[in-house]
This record gives C-alpha cells, sequence and structure tokens, in this order.
C-alpha cells in the first residue's frame, strides 16, 4: 500500500487502525494455526514413521510366503488359486477435519475373506497358498492405513507451508504497510493541525491589527 | 470313478516297468548337486535326467523358470499316463482311482480359469494331464461355453453326479470352493471304496490312504482354526473314510479353541511326534511340511513289502510327485534368492 494513494483523513485513520487490529489479531490467529499444524504434523509424522515400517515388514513377509508359496507348490497352483478368488477389496472413502481443514479419511473393507468363503476349495488348497493370500490382505491393509497417513501428512504439510506464507505477509508486509500508512495519516493530520493553528494565529493577528 | 471288469491285473509286468522308471529318479544328493546350481544348470541337469523331451518339446513357447516347471508337469504326466494304460484289471481300477485327483485338479484349473476370464490357450498351459481324462478330453472341457456345461460332461465323463444342493450353493454365492471340496471328498471316497482288501497289499494300500484322508483332515482342522473357523463349519470340510481320526476325535480338535488345547488328540496320532514340534511353535507351514514328510516315510517303509502288489506302482507316482515338487521348489527358491538351508527344508525328500 503505497503511502501517496492514501488520503490523511481521519476516517481513514480510524478504518487503518481497524485494519491493524483486525491484521494483527488474524496474525496471532495465523501463528496459532501454524504452530498447531506442526503440532499435528510430528504427531502425524511418527505415525507416517510406523506405518511405513509396518508396509515394509508387511511386504517381506508377504513376498516371502508367496515365494515359499511357488517354490512348494508350484507357479501353477498359486496362480490358479487367484483365479478363483471371488472376493474384491473395497476402499471407503471419506474425510475429517483437522484444523479447518479438509483430510482424506481411507477405510478398507472386506479386504479380509475368510478361506471358506475366498472362491476355492477348503480341502486341497495348501496351507502356503492360503498363508501367502492372508500375508497379501494383511499388507493391503496396512498399505490403505498407510495412504490415509500419507495424504493426511501431504495435506498437513501444504496447508502449514500456505499458513507459514499469510502469517509472514501478516508479520512482514501487511501489518508494517499498515503501520506505515497509520503513522504517515497521523503525521499528516497532526501537520494540518498545525498547519491550522498557524493559519488561525495569523489571521488572529491581522484581525487585531486591522482593529 | 471308472468301472473295468476285475481281473486280477498284470502286476508283474507293471511293477517292472515302475521299478526300471523308480532306479532313474533324483537322489537326495542329486537335490544337493542342483542347490549349488543357477537356474539354466537346473534346467540342464534335469535335462540330463529323463526331462530332456518336454523341455525341448516346450521351449519354443517358455523359458526360465516357466519351462522347467511346465516341463516337469508335462513328464510327470505322461509317465502317470503310461503307467495307467499299461496296467489292467483291478490294477488299473486302482491306479486310475489315484490318479483321479489329476482330473478334478484340471476340472478345477478350468473352472477357475474360465471364471477368471482366460482363454483356452492359457488355461491349456496349465493343465497336467495325468489322470484318466486325456489332453483331448480336456481340450473338449475347455471348448465349453458355461460352468454347467462343463461340470456336467465332466459328470458324464467321470461318473460324478453333483447333489442339486452343492449346485445350488455354488450358482448362489459363485463359489467355486463347494465344486472343488465336493470334488475331493469325491475322489477319496471312491479310491477307498475301489480297493479290494482280500489281499494284503491292497489292504497295506487301503490303510495308507485311510491314513492320507486323515492327514488330509488334519490340515484342513490346522487351516481353519488359523482363520478361526471351529466346530460344525469345520466339519463340513472333512473327508469320511480316515484311519485313526474317528468322528469323536474329529468333533474334539474341530471344537478345540486353539491348537494348544487338541495336544491330547494329536498325540494319540501316527504322524502326531512328526508334527509336534511344529504345532508347539504355531509353525502351520512347518507342520503342513511335516505331514508330507512323514506321509513318504510311510509310503517307502511299506513299498519294499509286497514287490509283486499295487503298492511299489503307487510308492513310484508317490516318488515322482515329489520329485517334480522337489525340483521346482529347488529351481523357484533359487530363483527367489531364498538360501540353500531354506529351500532344503522344503524338499520332501
Amino acid at each position: 500500500m503505497g503511502t501517496q494513494d492514501i488520503t490523511p483523513t481521519r476516517s481513514v485513520l480510524l478504518d487503518l487502525k481497524k485494519k491493524i487490529k483486525l491484521s494483527q489479531s488474524g496474525y496471532k490467529i495465523m501463528k496459532m494455526k501454524r504452530d498447531g499444524l506442526i503440532i499435528e504434523f510430528f504427531e502425524v509424522l511418527e505415525k507416517a514413521k510406523k506405518m511405513r515400517k509396518g508396509v515394509s515388514s508387511d511386504y517381506e513377509a508377504a513376498m516371502e510366503k508367496i515365494t515359499i508359496a511357488r517354490a512348494v507348490e508350484g507357479e501353477i497352483a498359486v496362480k490358479s488359486a487367484a483365479y478363483a478368488l471371488k472376493t474384491e477389496p473395497e476402499v471407503k472413502l471419506g474425510s475429517k477435519n483437522i484444523m479447518g481443514m479438509m483430510v482424506p479419511k481411507v477405510e478398507a473393507t472386506s479386504i479380509h475373506t475368510k478361506m471358506t468363503d475366498k472362491g476355492y476349495g477348503v480341502i486341497d488348497t495348501s496351507a502356503y497358498i492360503e498363508e501367502a493370500a492372508m500375508a497379501f490382505e494383511k499388507l493391503l491393509d496396512t498399505l490403505v492405513r498407510a495412504a490415509e497417513v500419507e495424504t493426511t501428512m501431504k495435506k498437513l504439510l501444504d496447508e502449514i507451508e500456505k499458513t507459514k506464507r499469510r502469517v509472514n505477509a501478516l508479520e512482514f508486509k501487511i501489518i508494517p504497510e499498515l503501520k506505515e500508512a497509520e503513522s504517515f495519516v497521523r503525521f499528516r493530520l497532526e501537520e494540518m493541525e498545525r498547519e491550522n493553528t498557524t493559519r488561525l494565529k495569523h489571521l488572529k493577528k491581522k484581525g487585531e491589527a486591522a482593529e | 470313478m471308472f468301472r473295468r471288469n476285475r481281473s486280477k491285473g498284470n502286476y508283474a509286468y507293471t511293477v517292472a516297468r515302475v521299478k526300471a522308471k523308480k532306479s532313474l529318479l533324483l537322489k537326495e544328493e542329486d537335490y544337493d548337486k542342483m542347490l549349488m546350481m543357477t537356474v539354466p544348470e537346473i534346467s540342464r541337469y534335469i535335462s540330463e535326467a529323463g526331462y530332456n523331451k518336454e523341455m525341448t518339446d516346450l521351449a519354443g513357447r517358455m523359458s526360465g523358470i516357466n519351462l522347467l516347471e511346465h516341463a516337469t508337469h508335462l513328464n510327470m504326466a505322461k509317465v502317470f499316463s503310461s503307467i495307467l494304460l499299461s496296467s489292467t484289471g483291478e490294477l488299473y481300477e486302482m491306479v486310475s482311482a489315484y490318479l483321479d485327483k489329476w482330473d478334478v485338479w484340471n476340472l478345477k484349473v478350468i473352472l477357475r480359469g474360465k471364471s477368471y476370464g482366460l482363454d483356452a490357450e492359457d488355461i491349456r498351459e496349465d493343465l497336467v494331464p495325468a489322470g484318466r481324462l486325456s489332453a483331448e478330453s480336456l481340450d473338449k472341457l475347455i471348448a465349453l461355453d458355461t460352468d454347467d456345461d462343463i461340470l456336467a460332461s465332466f459328470g458324464k465323463t467321470t461318473h460324478v453326479s453333483f447333489p442339486p444342493e452343492v449346485l445350488a450353493t455354488y450358482k448362489a454365492g459363485g463359489n467355486l470352493g463347494v465344486i472343488e471340496d465336493f470334488l475331493e471328498k469325491v475322489h477319496y471316497e471312491r479310491l477307498i471304496g475301489s480297493i479290494d482288501r482280500s489281499s494284503r497289499p491292497s489292504h497295506l494300500f487301503y490303510d495308507y490312504i485311510r491314513e492320507e484322508v486323515d492327514m488330509k483332515n488334519f490340515e484342513t482342522i490346522l487351516k481353519l482354526k488359523a482363520e478361526g473357523v471351529y466346530g460344525e463349519q469345520v466339519m463340513k470340510y472333512i473327508i469320511s473314510g480316515g484311519r485313526k481320526i474317528d468322528d469323536r476325535m474329529l468333533a474334539t480338535m474341530a471344537n478345540a479353541e486353539d491348537i494348544g488345547s487338541m495336544m491330547s488328540e494329536v498325540a494319540q496320532l501316527e504322524f502326531g511326534e512328526a508334527v509336534k514340534e511344529a504345532l508347539e511353535s504355531n509353525n502351520l507351514r512347518e507342520a503342513v511340511l511335516s505331514i508330507r514328510k512323514y506321509g513318504r516315510q510311510k509310503a517307502r517303509k511299506f513299498s519294499r513289502l509286497y514287490p509283486l502288489s499295487v503298492i511299489p506302482v503307487i510308492d513310484y507316482m508317490i516318488n515322482k510327485e515329489y520329485e517334480v515338487r522337489n525340483i521346482r521348489a529347488v529351481a523357484r527358491g533359487t530363483e527367489s534368492g531364498l538360501d540353500r538351508e531354506t529351500i532344503k527344508g522344503l524338499l520332501v525328500i
């Protein structure tokens, strides 16, 4: 805001004072929001770290089990069992609110199916294949939960960045400019008042001289 | 599943053939050598050990580990078919009843492949025509359009009639498991029914199959227990005709809340000692492997008792099947980077 665009009037000064007050309270709220988001982010970060560990350990376990199942029962048997599967995992997408920010809530349904409902026979399907299937179901469940946490973390990061920019803009640009404008108007008004006083004094002197 | 006039059977001829074939099977030291090889080296090694023709036949379409797996399956299918074709009389009946499991396996592959939408060529590739149904008969099944037609045709060829309630459950939920479990039960019931127990060797074979039923039932109980399925639900998947595990013991094991609470029943089983350690550490895979190893030991024990009977024939088929499984385990394990000790632990020798 350039000071040259401002008309130095009392109403403008009052308006500027109001704006400064609003900006300062906005700045305080934004700063609190930023700090809150950062605290929230660190909590989610911890969760995300755990989830990543969980994903990689579940992935390793699932891969080990499928490798052994393929070795013991053969690729044909493993593939054939996979073809028989009837159930498909479903993912429900919702949202939740963290400090005014909407983050996704992912819920997996029907990921784990009992062996009796999978679509292949119980009697002849080997325990190796079933264990591998269970391990992959567990991995999928962890992945879905990890997806929720990771997305929340990314959204939080974006929001923190946005809030930080707003806080900085208020702190280093908007509020100082408003204050500068306020002091310009105040000085200008004082100046005008002094001019007025001087002018009045002159007029008074002229009046007295004429008398 | 099939009826022929009961005559004694050509035991001498068939046994002589399988004994000659058995001498060509891989030994423990062969597996030790293979454990030190790469997949191409294993392929070359088994080509020199009798799988050359199948490896060459399939080499144009496949390569690497898939070539090895399909070639060993094809070789096994050819060997079993030739044994079946060369046997006659009651021997034929017993061998064909034993090999019916491959017809069931192939039907499962066809139904699963069709339900997934695979084309005929992909389904054909995964078949193992080691049973009574030839590759041509299986081709006819693949060519049929609907599951109903496939089941009807299979039922007609193998004289299996699917109960209406089984078909209704399958149609209601589309769960092929109902059909598969029904066929497994029928296979064992018919196999047990096909054995004439008048002679001592046939009686031994009869006992062996009943013990195999016990092992299957025990494995089913363990699998379902790991899923948290108990009681009556488990009993639906039990094959009747077991040797040691009677209805009372089955019910007790099926109702047990965990494996620990059925250990007293396990102790009464012949293979109880073999699986005890794995069960105590709650390791399902290890328990299954121990049961398989026990089964093979058992077959080996009685194989030498009656040289002119069905026993050496069945023993050879069991050994051949395990050879194929072991080759695959070594090759797949090597390809996946499993360590040698782990692969060796997976072998049933």
